[in-house]
């Protein structure tokens, strides 16, 4: 049953004023009409348009939460640029995440494949997650250079490209020059989420060799937790390959 | 502090491939540091206890500390909790526990998991928190108890569950009610007294909802931006947070951004219980199934939740849709059904807990012997995965398959988008 259209006008011209304190009661038609947006194209376009408005006029910042919540559910390749525009502001990055995350467009990705070049270090960390909850290959290269980086941002890329996990990413952890502390403990951990990665896709081979090299390079004597679970993955891991039998 | 190593453990320790199987096989050795006490006729000498810190320490976490602070194995050194309250509350139990004023306390909980005399820590924060402090736990050797619900989101499981067996820590669910309330459906079913189970009404209570509270002043004795975390930013007022067990709102246990509801929260001892008794623990749902409701309104929507095994779990059906039950069937006051096919079938002795003193026990007699727990985080995520399809269900009013190797939907991206969501930089999965 199609969302009665006045409703609805009605609905969003209460979103378009929304904020924490006004009643919130006007949204449900609209919670309701995106639910009946399946196998209606027409209608989820017509909505996504209508929260595309919302998003990029004046509306608060708690109805633009709205509308984004709502665009990770009916956006699509159309709703990118006025999403990517918000990726550099504080207050809404994470909820432009939140639907380009979602979009399963391609141009999604790559928006926040851009969004490298111009976020503020702390947006970075958060677009960077957004790229790894995708499993974005293409982004790879662009997460290589940033292990050299700044700590937070090189952290993050590390663990992206374990969540990645593919070949390329597991190259550039191998690549990655080593660093003091934190940076390169979320190396350790990525190489061996990749490993595990390639594990699981079959390649055996390229797996070993992680948890060989990663086996190499600890301390023969684990002396704290750290170091001991870090033995016991790359033992684990490395006896994994070895056996069919073994689960990965 | 003088480090001693179990001897029984010395072999894992310098890597030999004897250890590296053992860890491969199970998990790894635990390694207890000392401390000056050397305990007494009951009290373990403190080589042999178990240093542990608490991660949240509201309604549930202090119940978990005081059942682990009580323990003679446990020397409990730290809290955490984003809350002056609970946080004082914790450490003030703790000092007054061992006559000292050496509990740590501390705000954020990666200050815990950078300590290395802790070898084990428990979890109980909102659920939003669960997935992202477990993970970040096993990376740092930490054994875990994890307050159910385990996970939060479906994507999160299999990434739990991989750094718990990578990295070869215990973890340990957090729902003690599915052994222990649930004995007059479990051991029927187990006794085979039903013969093979072929369907299951369940009653799961209401899913998380939005919440639209009005913004009130940050007041100075919480954390706030830590308390959300991962979440989306809201601005705060306390029936957001507050940690009381209601479902129905001015709690977090009520919101979307922080809870599955009571379908999660209830539904993780129900479920829990219900597939435990079924024998389902192993599986995942194949599909869940949408009934809609009557066009005349008399029947409500419902769904029904298909194991690859052909057992149909009813998810709050109607009753005059249910059958009356046959001889082979079971009940339990929670509103939980089993059936059977009346077969002959072989009685399977129920499993108990490792240890004693429960829950607890069990997870520190696993955490010796490195054993998996009774509610080992796989049949948790395993538990957890049928509520989950079951929400996801409701909210897009239409069937859904699950395939469970590819952890996906088939054909439904508007139901794939759902598995998962962004988190508030700086944290991720």
């Amino acid at each position: 049953m199609a969302t009665d259209p006045i409703q609805l006008d009605a609905a969003f011209e209460a979103l378009a004023a929304y904020d924490w304190d006004r009643d919130a009661a006007p949204l449900a038609t609209i919670d309701a009409a995106v639910v009946r947006t399946h196998g209606d194209a027409a209608q989820a376009s017509d909505l996504e348009r209508r929260f595309l408005t919302v998003v990029a006029g004046p509306s608060s910042r708690a109805a633009k939460e709205y509308a984004c919540r709502k665009l990770s559910l009916v956006g699509t390749a159309a709703a990118v640029p006025a999403l990517a525009a918000l990726l550099a502001d504080h207050d809404q990055s994470h909820m432009a995440r939140f639907a380009l995350e979602r979009i399963p467009a391609a141009e999604a990705a790559e928006a926040l494949r851009q969004a490298l070049g111009t976020v503020d270090r702390e947006l970075a960390v958060g677009v960077i997650s957004s790229l790894a909850n995708r499993r974005d290959a293409a982004s790879v290269a662009r997460l290589a250079e940033l292990l050299g980086g700044d700590d937070d941002v090189a952290m993050a890329a590390a663990a992206a490209l374990g969540r990645i996990g593919t070949a390329a990413a597991a190259e550039a952890l191998a690549a990655a020059r080593p660093r003091p502390g934190a940076a390169t403990s979320a190396v350790l951990d990525a190489r061996i989420a990749c490993a595990d990665a390639l594990l699981a896709s079959g390649d055996r081979t390229a797996a070993r060799q992680i948890f060989a090299a990663l086996e190499a390079a600890l301390p023969a004597r684990p002396q704290t937790h750290r170091e001991r679970a870090l033995r016991v993955a790359v033992t684990s891991g490395g006896l994994a390959c070895l056996d069919d039998s073994v689960a990965p | 502090m003088p480090i001693r190593v179990p001897a029984s453990r010395r072999g894992f320790l310098q890597g030999s491939l004897k250890g590296s199987i053992a860890a491969s096989a199970a998990v790894a050795m635990p390694y207890v540091i000392t401390s000056k006490a050397l305990g007494d006729a009951v009290t373990p000498p403190a080589s042999d206890r178990i240093v542990m810190g608490g991660v949240g320490l509201g309604n549930m976490g202090s119940g978990d500390q005081r059942a682990f602070l009580n323990r003679p194995e446990v020397q409990y050194v730290a809290v955490c909790d984003v809350r002056a309250k609970w946080r004082d509350d914790a450490k003030a139990r703790v000092d007054e526990h061992y006559g000292s004023n050496d509990c740590a306390a501390a705000v954020d909980f990666r200050e815990l998991l950078g300590r290395d005399d802790i070898d084990a820590v428990h979890i109980a924060t909102p659920d939003h928190w669960h997935s992202i402090m477990t993970i970040a736990a096993c990376r740092a050797g930490k054994d875990v108890y994890l307050q159910k619900p385990e996970t939060f989101t479906l994507r999160e499981g299999p990434l739990m569950i991989q750094a718990a067996r990578r990295y070869g820590r215990v973890v340990s669910g957090g729902s003690q009610r599915v052994l222990e309330d649930y004995r007059g459906i479990v051991d029927p079913c187990w006794a085979g007294e039903l013969g093979r189970i072929t369907s299951i009404d369940i009653d799961p209570g209401a899913s998380s909802m939005a919440c639209y509270l009005p913004a009130l002043a940050t007041p100075s004795d919480i954390d706030w931006d830590l308390w959300l975390g991962p979440a989306p930013w809201e601005p705060y007022n306390p029936g957001r947070c507050d940690g009381n067990y209601g479902t129905a709102g001015n709690s977090w246990r009520s919101y979307v951004d922080y809870s599955g509801g009571s379908l999660t929260d209830w539904g993780a001892h129900n479920f829990g219980g219900t597939i435990f008794a079924a024998g389902l623990l192993d599986l995942q749902p194949a599909r869940v199934v949408w009934h809609p409701a009557s066009a005349d309104g008399r029947t409500p929507a419902h769904a029904t939740l298909v194991y690859p095994n052909g057992v149909e779990m009813h998810c709050n059906r109607p009753q005059q849709l249910r059958p009356a039950e046959p001889k082979a069937s079971v009940s339990h006051e929670r509103g939980i059904t089993i059936r059977g096919d009346g077969s002959t079938a072989s009685p399977r002795a129920v499993p108990a807990y490792a240890g004693s003193g429960g829950i607890y026990g069990d997870f520190l007699e696993c955490v010796k012997t490195r054993q998996r727990p009774f509610r080992d985080l796989e049949t948790g995520v395993n538990t957890m995965t049928a509520p989950h399809l079951l929400a996801l269900a409701r909210r897009l009013e239409r069937s859904l398959e699950w395939d469970r190797g590819m952890q996906r939907f088939v054909g439904d991206e508007e139901a794939n988008r759902l598995l998962d969501r962004a988190r508030r930089e700086p944290w991720a999965l």
